[in-house]
């Protein structure tokens, strides 16, 4: 909302506010107020993700030598790439180039569906290696190790809940790009790609802090 | 094939590197900024070296806030709330990491 908007660009005004700067505000102090709820909810695991490296630091350590600390990092750079293509796609909407705009959007959602690759591969590593301790038909490696099944259980929460949120925010950024390449669409509604940008860059912070709180402090 | 920038005129490649200029540069001080961190991952150069980890962890997190999600230019109102959620956050962390710490 701090850059000027090329003309031509705007957002048009619904009849219960009073001008469209108060619109724009409103809609970035909602998504704000949700994104807030959702910072708590996943700190929450993030702090006892901590709370068992404090209370079983051997156990959370033989779990965590398990996580493929290299899939994690490219995953890293992979969403920090898609941070890039959404700031584009903001900054393209502001100039008013359509065209480039609906490409940018698109390479964030590939870069999305790159993550979610690699991390389903990920998955299937650890299913390999015996650590998926809620399998009740699949041994668990570290079932000499109790407090390790806490750590790797807390690792399946967070991670999977992260996964959903990006699974559905590719979801909606598609929807959002068959919309907003139609004709008009800046005219009218360019702050839905503003407003869209915050969750998805709020995606992103959220992987950017359990990529170090539960692959690299443990190991 | 062509370059899609080669169709572009002068001032449109002008403002181009303007309006990207701020992106780009966030997004090398990420990439830099994780680059430390896989480095002392993977090496653990001493012991105490999560407290590295984890600052540079804040700093990414202040650069995405900041910079990514525009909160620096932000109405105040937007500002103060983005503010308290990890404000909100810091308490509960500190007071549950100072208790564990301290036993």
């Amino acid at each position: 909302m701090s850059e000027s908007l090329a003309d031509g660009v705007g957002v048009a005004r619904a009849g219960h506010f009073e001008t469209v700067a108060q619109q724009r505000a409103a809609a970035t102090l909602g998504i704000w107020a949700w994104l807030i709820t959702e910072l708590l909810l996943f700190s929450a695991l993030f702090l006892v993700a901590l709370i068992t490296r404090i209370q079983h630091p051997e156990a959370t350590v033989a779990a965590a030598r398990h996580l493929k600390f290299w899939i994690g990092a490219t995953n890293t750079v992979v969403l920090i790439c898609s941070s890039l293509t959404m700031s584009m796609a903001i900054e393209f909407s502001r100039m008013g180039w359509q065209r480039a705009m609906v490409r940018a959007m698109l390479a964030t959602a590939a870069l999305g569906g790159l993550f979610l690759v690699l991390k389903g591969y990920e998955y299937y590593a650890d299913w390999a290696e015996h650590m998926m301790p809620f399998l009740s038909q699949r041994p668990f490696a570290l079932a000499e190790t109790p407090a390790a099944r806490l750590f790797v259980n807390l690792y399946y929460v967070a991670t999977l809940l992260h996964a959903l949120h990006l699974f559905t925010g590719i979801g909606l950024l598609l929807g959002m790009t068959w919309m907003a390449a139609k004709a008009g669409f800046l005219s009218r509604h360019q702050n839905w790609i503003e407003v869209y940008g915050l969750y998805w860059h709020f995606i992103d912070l959220v992987w950017i802090l359990a990529f170090p709180i539960l692959y690299v402090v443990n190991r | 094939m062509r370059s899609p920038l080669a169709a572009l005129s002068a001032d449109d490649r002008a403002l181009l590197r303007k309006r990207l200029r701020t992106p780009v540069l966030t997004f090398l001080a990420l990439l830099a900024l994780l680059a430390v961190n896989v480095t002392l991952g993977a090496t653990l150069p001493f012991a105490e070296v999560w407290i590295v980890e984890l600052l540079v962890v804040a700093v990414m997190v202040m650069l995405i806030l900041l910079v990514s999600m525009e909160v620096i230019h932000e109405p105040p109102l937007i500002r103060l709330f983005s503010g308290l959620g990890f404000f909100w956050v810091a308490i509960m962390v500190g007071m549950t990491l100072t208790d564990y710490l301290a036993r």
